[in-house]
């Protein structure tokens, strides 16, 4: 991990992080369902600084031909950051870093999409990140989740991702940039909250027995979060003023 | 005289629990029954299910719908129906049974971009859907304007017995073909009378969830006249 | 590869003798296969290691060459981990630019070391901000029957345990090789990388290569010598439980601690 660059104070005696927040508090969380007029299905969030949208196509025809499913439909996913959405420039082509979360998000998305019910046919899922921040994973899977449902696609369940890490031996909710290339562990996780399965985790960094129980245990709980929000874009889009 | 009990659901929400038959857009996971689709859930008789409010259009026997011919081979057009699957229109159902693909050119009779009525004549998810156009009030659209809407808001864009269609069509004299999938066809011989039609329709698609709506249609439609 | 076809009988097989806890090939559910390393087999390598995993089979070999650091990394050397697929592995492999599955493969290897802070990086450097040593890790997979993922990682681990890297001399600020000296790797800990798949209730460690077939879900963790966590990585179409989880982080300690056992008995070639 980096050399530090500055004295951040990455949590004080009081409990308080560098940007403020207590440690198990998440970021700012928005969600917007239905935000573009040709994909069938769409999200726009911003999580912390990051800003992702989030667009599905489908179910519909696979091109190329032969990598159509006789049996039911297949799951394609593309993460992809655009080259302002980091301080450093990022070349436009897919990188090594983006085809592995491309990957990582298609299986975490996997168990919840039911598409037994459509062979030969694909769903394509686009994730643009305009500005990129700590966790733009777990806020891409939480659009990526919200575009699904709002493209009509039938789903088990919905999938709500939030991390959880280890900065200045504590275990902390969320993290954010800084606390990613300071701190001491980052723990992404994606979880289906109805049926309490968990479709994603990964883990850079060490942690000892007891810290990977509660590191896990803090991701759940900021992932039960995050589905609040994620309920209330879906039912602001489509149940309007009667939402129950 | 209900005793459906009613609920705005997302996928994952728990409907109820119990022994009760899953039908459309719910799965069973234990004794809960999960919605799997956006939309109203309906508990009646033994059975829950899910009135979905997005989604593309799922073929249906005998559905009118409106296509857009995409492309063809000797043998058939394949036709954008706005479904997960193109429609499939025989040649023999165009023309008739001793079709000979030698003399008959598809191309003279529909060509890639033509609007055609049609009803669906089989579907099984194994296959894509086949359509026919060989009844008299089907065959290739001539004149009008192509809209889209959402298949689910299809049911309000014709209202009860019709109502919401036909006050549009009395107040633009527009004529308005819908499909079940959701293409909207809408042809007037005053142009006035078209851009309101195209006005009132995507005000339906826009707040087919809002009380009154057929009123606030009817006033929309009033207030606009010369 | 992983979408190879298992038929359908060997996998009503497999389900079936799961659900009384045995294993198609005999194994108990937490037993790895056997594991065996062969190292310095590429002598003009820097360090190199042959492992065998069951029927899988990878070559590591190492390069250790005089490099530019990494930008705003200059006090360190530079560590870099691939791994790649041959075609003459598994007839479904299909040549030109790696696909998703390798490239998460290499990742997933390079990290379960790179986070346990195997190599002292600091101890690399010739000159600081502007020579370092980089050691380039590089996996070749020659015969696949599943879990290539703690393959490449132990023949990496293997290879960098053995490996001796050359000495250099900076000399008008360019580095000169003094022939013939040679000093071992800076090491730090030995990470071990136990993949688990789950199956139906079960959790499997080391799937061969039917067993991956028909997997629900599988997870990575790689643990460092002190016995804590250092790299984590789920994959497949399905999931796990929380309590799932858990018992994976206990099997890939205990589990870990018997392979580190295997592969500490590699050292000088």
């Amino acid at each position: 991990m980096g050399v530090k660059k500055t004295d951040i104070v990455l949590l004080d005696d009081k409990g308080i992080r560098c940007d403020g927040r207590t440690i198990d508090q998440p970021r700012r969380i928005m969600i917007k369902a239905g935000v573009l007029k040709n994909a069938n299905g769409s999200a726009y969030i911003e999580f912390g600084e990051n800003k992702i949208l989030a667009g599905v196509f489908g179910p519909r025809d696979v091109h190329p031909k032969h990598l159509a499913n006789t049996d039911r439909g297949i799951l394609r996913c593309r993460y992809h950051m655009q080259p302002y959405s980091v301080s450093e420039r990022k070349n436009p082509a897919p990188s090594r870093r983006e085809i592995e979360i491309s990957k990582v998000i298609k299986e975490a998305l996997e168990p919840a999409v039911m598409l037994e019910n459509f062979p030969r046919t694909v769903v394509d899922v686009f994730i643009e990140i305009l500005q990129a921040d700590g966790g733009s994973r777990c806020a891409a899977l939480d659009a990526a989740a919200v575009a699904l449902a709002d493209a009509g696609i039938p789903m088990r369940d919905m999938v709500s991702a939030c991390a959880a890490g280890k900065v200045a031996d504590t275990i902390v909710l969320d993290i954010n940039n800084e606390e990613d290339q300071e701190g001491q562990a980052d723990m992404p996780v994606a979880l289906m909250p109805n049926l309490g399965k968990i479709t994603l985790i990964q883990l850079d960094g060490v942690l000892t027995p007891q810290e990977y129980e509660k590191c896990i245990d803090t991701a759940v709980s900021g992932c039960k979060l995050v589905y609040e929000v994620q309920k209330n874009a879906l039912r602001d889009k489509f149940f309007g003023d009667s939402a129950q | 005289m209900d005793d459906i009990q009613r609920k705005y659901v997302i996928p994952g929400d728990v409907i109820t629990t119990g022994p009760y038959r899953a039908e459309e857009n719910v799965h069973l996971f234990g004794d809960k029954i999960i919605a799997t689709s956006i939309g109203i859930s309906e508990v009646f008789d033994s059975g829950v299910r899910v009135i979905p409010l997005t989604g593309r259009y799922l073929p249906r026997i005998d559905d009118f719908v409106i296509g857009i011919v995409k492309s063809h081979t000797s043998l058939s057009w394949e036709l954008d129906i706005n479904s997960c699957y193109a429609g499939i229109l025989p040649a023999s159902d165009v023309f008739g049974r001793d079709f000979d693909p030698k003399v008959d050119q598809l191309t003279s009779r529909l060509k890639t971009g033509d609007l055609v009525a049609a009803r669906i004549a089989n579907s099984d998810r194994s296959r894509d859907p086949l359509i026919t156009i060989s009844d008299r009030d089907l065959g290739k659209i001539e004149e009008g304007e192509l809209i889209k809407i959402p298949p689910s808001k299809v049911p309000r864009l014709i209202g009860k017995r019709g109502s919401m269609i036909q006050t549009i069509e009395n107040a633009t004299k527009a004529i308005i073909t819908i499909g079940q999938n959701g293409y909207v066809v809408v042809s007037s011989e005053d142009p006035d009378g078209l851009l309101k039609a195209l006005d009132a329709i995507k005000m339906v698609e826009e707040q087919a969830h809002v009380p009154n709506l057929t009123e606030r249609i009817q006033e929309m439609l009033g207030s606009n006249s010369e | 590869m992983t979408s190879a076809i298992i038929d359908d009988l060997k996998k009503k097989k497999i389900t079936a003798l799961l659900k009384d806890g045995q294993r198609i090939d005999g194994r108990a559910l937490d037993e790895p296969r056997q594991i065996t390393i062969d190292t310095g087999v590429i002598p003009k390598a820097e360090g190199s290691a042959r492992v065998r995993l069951g029927d899988t089979e990878v070559v590591c070999g190492i390069k250790i060459q005089p490099d530019k650091p990494f930008p705003d990394l200059g006090d360190r050397g530079i560590f870099i981990c691939t791994a790649e697929i041959m075609p003459l592995a598994d007839p479904t492999v299909e040549t030109g630019p790696p696909g998703e599955e390798v490239i998460e493969l290499a990742r997933v290897v390079d990290r379960g070391i790179r986070e346990s802070g195997m190599i002292d990086l600091t101890q690399l450097v010739l000159q600081k901000n502007k020579t370092v040593i980089g050691i380039f890790v590089d996996n070749s997979v020659t015969d696949y029957d599943g879990n290539l993922f703690d393959a490449c990682s132990y023949a990496s681990v293997a290879s960098i345990l053995s490996c001796k890297i050359p000495k250099w001399e900076m000399k008008d600020d360019a580095p000169i090789k003094v022939d013939g000296q040679v000093i071992d790797p800076p090491i730090t800990t030995l990470p071990v990388s136990v993949t688990m798949a789950r199956i139906g209730d079960q959790i499997l460690v080391d799937p061969n290569a039917d067993e991956w077939g028909c997997m629900d879900a599988r997870i990575t963790i790689t643990t460092n010598s002190a016995g804590n966590i250092c790299a984590i990585q789920k994959g497949g179409t399905d999931g796990f439980t929380q309590e799932q989880l858990v018992k994976c982080g206990q099997i890939s300690i205990a589990t870990g601690a018997k392979i580190r056992e295997i592969i500490k008995k590699v050292g000088g070639s």
